[in-house]
């Protein structure tokens, strides 16, 4: 069988238009919305939103249990270098400069902001927020230019200055660490999803009063939207409009 | 009236002793990026505080230079300034060479240095680094076209010169926003950073040109009219004023808001207050300003050179003073509370640079400088005389 020019080009055209539209036209074909999904969409559930509220009260200067599990459960190195040191999360003095109050002692970390200027910032938008609010870094696209640390008013991100090797007790569920990466908290993600509480508030209820709660603010029955509701609070640096998720409750 | 141009012959010992010890620069700070990428970032004297040092003030400077050093081919084209028109094509080139340089400081000083390409892939529209990476590739684009039209095709010299013109105020506008949007950091945040940077840019690029045309002039036994150099003297001088003028209005606007006390008192009496004081006003303001308005010195090109020289070094030290200072003060998690930890909240970052990063940092001056030589050796960029047009009087002397 021989066949002219024209129908070359013709076959080579439908072929060339079938690869290009056939894709398309597989998503038209298959089922938009599960069969299981609700048909109005103002019945879906909303979104999870995570939240913490830490009770300031509860939190006592020399407890870092916190702190200790952070690092056990994210595989956070101490170096020894204060400068260089990576912290997820760390305890902070404060200290009325009024001298009226006592001082407090409460923990800091990443507040997974509503508004996140690391966000913002990021160029490769490495840094990004999944749809229930965590703030988390794809390490595969940082490419360490470090303006995220430039942008958060929390200092709650650290570069990795050294080379690291994982433990010999590595939580595999955490990814192994880069060098010339940026890196902070995650609001251990990889628990969450499984419906645990971050490290260090299982910790926290484990070791002192349960000055740390975790969960999901946009669930009305939820204990920290309950408490939220019902004790004063308030998050560092409201006056930025960041709307970080991170709450204190008695400074 | 102009004269022809002609290339830097380039056979004298001279040239080559200037060629190796750029190449030389370049190739050190190549083996100090290899350095910082096998050891981490920790062989630096970067930390989690001061996360940006001296290969950014390297970096940042000759960006801010480069994008100044178009000032006699922008004044010729745009402003009709018709004795700087010889020195155009010299314009352009230096403008590309020295954006080259600070690129390549900027993508070497990366923490993730092999992915450097990923910003051209996955763009984040929000973020100022996004607009940089096009504002300087078009300003490179826009400078090559310039110095096409230079050459080869004078007709559109006008429109590309008056283009890139726009595109370098831009351009100075994005690299002071990098530090002037950010609201996080107390030192940081002021609209008038960016126009900071662009009268930076202007002084800058104008004093590292003349130190450029002198030398070159001086060395390769051309004729420069002096009343040429005693112009760009003029418009150095009112740079210089517009640059001090908004170092005084910066300080002014935030001294004005109460709550910019603290860190504003910080600034000029805390640790890097030196930087502040000697470097960006007495090395890059009052000194060569005092050279420039003496009868004696400023009506001589050895003095402007020198003055020249400080206004260099001063623009460097304003870059400096921004990127240290603003990230050296503690940030304020709470107001209203001091706060101290493990992490070093609540104190005055400290950072001493290292030998690598000044090799780096260095590695760029070398990179521009050889591209530079280099061009004016194989390319006719400067005029054979450097000479006034005719009837052409110098409006003022010192």
């Amino acid at each position: 069988m021989t066949m002219d020019r024209r129908s070359v080009l013709g076959l080579g055209g439908a072929i060339a238009a079938g690869v290009v539209l056939a894709p398309g036209m597989y998503l038209v074909a298959a089922p938009q919305t599960p069969s299981d999904a609700p048909k109005d969409p103002a019945e879906s559930p909303p979104p999870k939103r995570w939240a913490m509220l830490i009770d300031t009260t509860k939190c006592s200067a020399s407890c870092t249990a916190c702190v200790d599990a952070c690092r056990q459960e994210n595989n956070v190195p101490l170096f020894g270098d204060p400068e260089r040191d990576i912290y997820w999360i760390r305890k902070v003095e404060l200290r009325d400069k009024g001298l009226r109050k006592p001082p407090v002692s409460l923990p800091v970390l990443c507040n997974h902001c509503e508004n996140p200027p690391c966000v913002h910032v990021c160029p490769t938008a490495a840094s990004f927020t999944r749809k229930d609010g965590v703030v988390l870094i794809d390490k595969h696209r940082c490419i360490g230019c470090r303006y995220c640390i430039i942008a958060c008013p929390y200092k709650a991100r650290s570069l990795v200055y050294y080379k690291t090797k994982p433990p010999a007790n590595t939580n595999k569920a955490v990814p192994i660490r880069a060098a010339g990466v940026v890196e902070k908290c995650t609001f251990c993600v990889h628990r969450i999803d499984n419906g645990e509480p971050p490290a260090c508030v299982a910790a926290c209820q484990g070791a002192e009063k349960g000055a740390m709660i975790f969960g999901d603010i946009n669930d009305p029955q939820s204990e920290i939207s309950q408490r939220l509701l019902t004790v004063k609070t308030q998050t560092m640096r409201p006056d930025l409009g960041l709307k970080p998720q991170v709450h204190y409750q008695g400074i | 009236m102009l004269s022809e141009y002609s290339v830097v012959e380039g056979r004298s010992g001279h040239f080559f002793r200037i060629l190796g010890g750029l190449a030389l620069l370049a190739l050190m700070g190549v083996g100090a990026f290899f350095y910082i990428e096998h050891h981490g970032h920790a062989v630096t004297g970067m930390n989690n505080q001061i996360v940006w040092g001296l290969p950014h003030i390297f970096a940042i400077s000759l960006l801010v230079m480069a994008s100044g050093a178009l000032n006699m081919g922008s004044m010729s084209t745009v402003f009709a300034v018709k004795q700087f028109e010889q020195f155009g094509r010299f314009s352009a080139f230096l403008s590309i060479a020295l954006l080259a340089g600070g690129l390549t400081v900027l993508m070497l000083d990366l923490g993730r240095p092999d992915n450097m390409l990923l910003p051209m892939v996955y763009m984040n529209f929000r973020s100022m680094f996004t607009w940089n990476v096009f504002l300087y590739t078009g300003f490179a684009t826009l400078c090559l076209l310039y110095l096409w039209s230079m050459f080869e095709y004078k007709q559109y010299k006008k429109f590309i010169g008056t283009v890139a013109f726009g595109w370098r105020l831009v351009l100075t506008t994005g690299t002071g926003s990098i530090f002037g949007v950010i609201q996080g950091r107390e030192v940081f945040g002021s609209a008038i950073t960016a126009p900071t940077f662009v009268a930076a840019s202007l002084t800058s690029g104008t004093a590292i040109g003349i130190l450029l045309l002198v030398y070159a002039y001086r060395n390769t036994d051309r004729f420069m009219d002096d009343r040429l150099i005693f112009g760009m003297r003029n418009a150095l001088i009112f740079f210089m004023m517009l640059f001090a003028y908004l170092l005084v209005v910066e300080k002014f606007t935030r001294f004005y808001d109460p709550a910019s006390y603290d860190v504003q008192i910080w600034i000029l009496t805390g640790s890097w207050a030196w930087l502040y004081w000697g470097g960006v006003w007495g090395v890059g303001v009052i000194i060569p300003l005092l050279l420039l308005f003496n009868h004696s010195i400023g009506n001589r090109v050895g003095g402007i050179t020198l003055a020249s020289g400080f206004v260099v070094a001063g623009v460097f030290c304003f870059v400096g003073h921004v990127l240290l200072a603003g990230q050296a003060y503690p940030l304020d998690l709470f107001p209203g509370y001091a706060v101290s930890s493990p992490f070093l909240d609540g104190v005055v970052g400290s950072y001493t640079p290292t030998l690598p990063e000044l090799f780096l940092g260095l590695g760029g001056v070398g990179v521009s400088g050889v591209i530079f030589l280099l061009g004016v050796r194989f390319l006719r960029m400067l005029p054979k005389q450097g000479v006034a047009p005719e009837g052409w009087e110098l409006p003022w002397s010192p």
